[in-house]
């Protein structure tokens, strides 16, 4: 994943602050978004990630703090000239226009002519998969069509960057994982930078190149979703994303970067530093997810390190199954997920096992 | 069941049967008498067989009832467009820029003018218009001017100012109503699209509050045309409309049947004026939904 190392910075952000009144709503807010990134802002509601999206789109002025798009610093520019356009939430196509009206809105001041326009607006149309919609008014689009002329619309202006605020949060599940591929497709195909808002952790993981995971009004982590669900850098960023087991450790020792510790359940393990991120002065836990932790069925050995295990609950969901085991004799819970391939057996409760691991699995949280 | 359903049908009735009563004796009947008498021959205060459309010819062409008839829609049509023109800043005032919560408590001392009678917020604007009146003494107190413009003497103003004072709520509610139907995200969209806030009141925020206009514009175009009291009380009788042309057939001249066929034309032409209108609302409710 280093395809945005090496790309020129659209987006930079320079402690950027908020306030509404007494309300702090970002809280110094640093980083770069690379030209031509699939970027997404990640958090619960009320993170400030909409709050970021709108102070980019120049709906929300800013605090104090620096944005700078395509190297402009946006202090006074409005929403109006700037090089962004925005998939809102609830689309807002204009009721009282038809499809074509709404997608060529924005391109009453360009020079061409109402052929050239209309031209445009077809292949556009065209792009999104709306071919041959352009008569139909607004009211009688599907929610999914719906969002096409919202992109179309906002496309159209070949803007330097494309805000999408929660763009499929009012679709179904199919819909919306059927979309989520013809974004990336649609990002891929015009090159632009896209900035997606979502609070799905799944469709930022699926989606984009980097994340910006946030709470409370700043960025947690900033990096790109294998990192953001490999090696997370706070507890909370690890709860956030996927599922998370914790398990209480003791720190033993720490030297040239390698940090001895003895986690409850599984033992005495040596930690790397990228296992290691930076202590916040909390209880030390590691954390490990489901799928690094396999069972042993009966006459399977491995090569990693095992622990003795007591089924405490199972819970089926066809192509998996979640395991709740006690480790080692102790009251440490930690829940595992097999894959449910053929002539492998469901365990029942209470059955004993052997739960096989991997230190490199580990994340250690202080 | 049948019989469960025919016995609330029966309830029903019962329950709509006064308003019913009362429609039909005080709206219908009336209304059927004007037009039954607008296609007599009227005399003395009576009116008789046979049946005749002379009235009607009389009133079309006749040079006197033209003026006034067309005096009539003058007067309403610039009472509605000021009416309009002044309630719609108001309406878009409260519905964007006043606190969701300040909402009720705005449009509740909008109605404060209907806390008076109409007669005597009419005689109130004699008092500031009519010669040395409120106006007059302030302006000449401030040395603006040293001759009182009794602007009561200029007949139509003045009855422009009384009826689109008096017809200013009725204009604003419906305004308001569908400015607060607009979803404030086609604005920031407008915006973000390249629009600056006044081209995308034009191109957005507008067309989408048209149905309130027209509906303000019905609003206050039915009644004012058919005013009688302002331009009786306001003109001082200069300036009159079809209900004085009206009052005065019937009343003055006991030409019962005029009277009727003037009144009958003047519906007409309101509800001519109405439908056009109503048509041009359906065009801009068709694109909403």
């Amino acid at each position: 994943m280093t395809f945005s190392e090496d790309k020129p910075v659209m987006i930079e952000f320079r402690d950027v602050h908020k306030y509404y009144g007494d309300y702090h709503a970002l809280r110094g807010i640093d980083g770069t978004i690379k030209a031509g990134e699939f970027f997404s802002l990640l958090g619960p509601s009320g993170c400030g990630k909409t709050t970021l999206l709108r102070t980019i789109a120049g709906f929300e002025g800013i605090s104090s703090g620096v944005i700078m798009i395509d190297d402009r610093n946006m202090a006074g520019v409005p929403a109006n000239v700037r090089p962004t356009n925005m998939v809102f939430q609830s689309y807002a196509i204009f009721p009282h226009m038809s499809v074509a009206e709404n997608v060529g809105f924005g391109l009453r001041r360009d020079p061409r002519t109402k052929a050239e326009k209309a031209a445009a607006v077809e292949e556009m149309l065209a792009m999104v998969g709306l071919t041959g919609y352009g008569d139909r008014a607004a009211h009688e689009l599907s929610g999914g069509q719906r969002q096409r002329v919202a992109l179309a619309r906002a496309l159209i202006l070949k803007p330097k960057v494309l805000l999408l605020d929660e763009p499929l949060s009012a679709l179904d599940k199919k819909m919306r994982e059927h979309m989520q591929v013809e974004l990336i497709k649609l990002q891929r195909q015009v090159g632009i930078t896209f900035i997606l808002v979502t609070h799905d952790q799944e469709e930022a993981l699926v989606m984009s190149d980097r994340i910006a995971v946030m709470f409370e009004g700043g960025i947690a982590q900033l990096a790109d979703p294998e990192t953001l669900y490999r090696r997370p850098n706070s507890k909370q960023v690890a709860e956030f994303i996927g599922t998370m087991n914790f398990v209480p450790a003791t720190i033993l020792s720490e030297v040239g970067g390698k940090v001895e510790i003895e986690a409850k359940g599984l033992g005495k393990v040596t930690l790397d530093e990228t296992q290691s991120p930076p202590p916040r002065g909390e209880e030390p836990v590691v954390g490990l997810r489901p799928e690094t932790l396999t069972l042993l069925f009966p006459g399977q050995t491995t090569s990693e390190r095992k622990v003795d295990g007591l089924i405490d609950e199972v819970i089926y969901f066809g192509d998996m199954t979640y395991y709740d085991v006690y480790l080692g004799g102790t009251d440490v819970e930690v829940r595992l997920s097999m894959r449910n391939v053929p002539g492998r057996p469901i365990l029942d409760v209470g059955t004993r096992v052997e739960v096989a691991w991997s230190p490199e699995a580990l994340v250690l949280f202080r | 069941m049948a019989q469960s359903q025919s016995s609330e049908a029966k309830t029903g009735y019962m329950l709509v049967a006064p308003p019913l009563l009362y429609a039909v004796l005080l709206l219908a009947a009336p209304l059927a008498t004007v037009l039954i008498y607008s296609v007599l021959t009227g005399e003395n205060g009576a009116v008789s067989l046979p049946m005749t459309t002379e009235n009607f010819t009389t009133v079309w062409t006749g040079r006197v009832y033209q003026a006034i008839m067309a005096r009539s829609l003058y007067v309403s049509m610039l009472v509605t467009l000021t009416t309009v023109l002044l309630a719609y800043p108001i309406a878009y005032f409260v519905s964007f820029h006043v606190r969701p919560e300040r909402k009720a408590l705005w449009l509740f001392l909008i109605t404060i003018p209907f806390w008076t009678s109409y007669i005597i917020r009419v005689a109130l604007w004699r008092t500031i218009l009519g010669y040395n009146g409120i106006i007059d003494s302030t302006l000449i107190g401030l040395g603006v001017t040293s001759e009182p413009l009794n602007i009561l003497s200029y007949g139509v103003v003045s009855i422009i100012i009384t009826l689109a004072h008096a017809y200013a709520p009725f204009a604003v509610l419906p305004i308001f109503v569908s400015l607060e139907k607009v979803d404030r995200a086609l604005l920031e969209a407008g915006q973000d699209l390249g629009e600056s806030r006044w081209t995308t009141f034009l191109r957005v925020t507008l067309p989408l509050s048209m149905p309130g206009v027209i509906a303000a514009v019905l609003i206050v175009f039915i009644p004012t045309v058919g005013d009688y009291v302002t331009p009786e009380l306001i003109g001082g009788g200069k300036v009159p409309m079809i209900a004085n042309m009206i009052e005065i057939e019937m009343l003055k001249k006991r030409d019962q049947a005029m009277g009727s066929a003037i009144a009958v034309t003047a519906m007409s032409i309101v509800a001519i004026v109405s439908i056009l209108f109503v048509l041009l609302n359906k065009r801009f409710i068709g694109g909403t939904k």
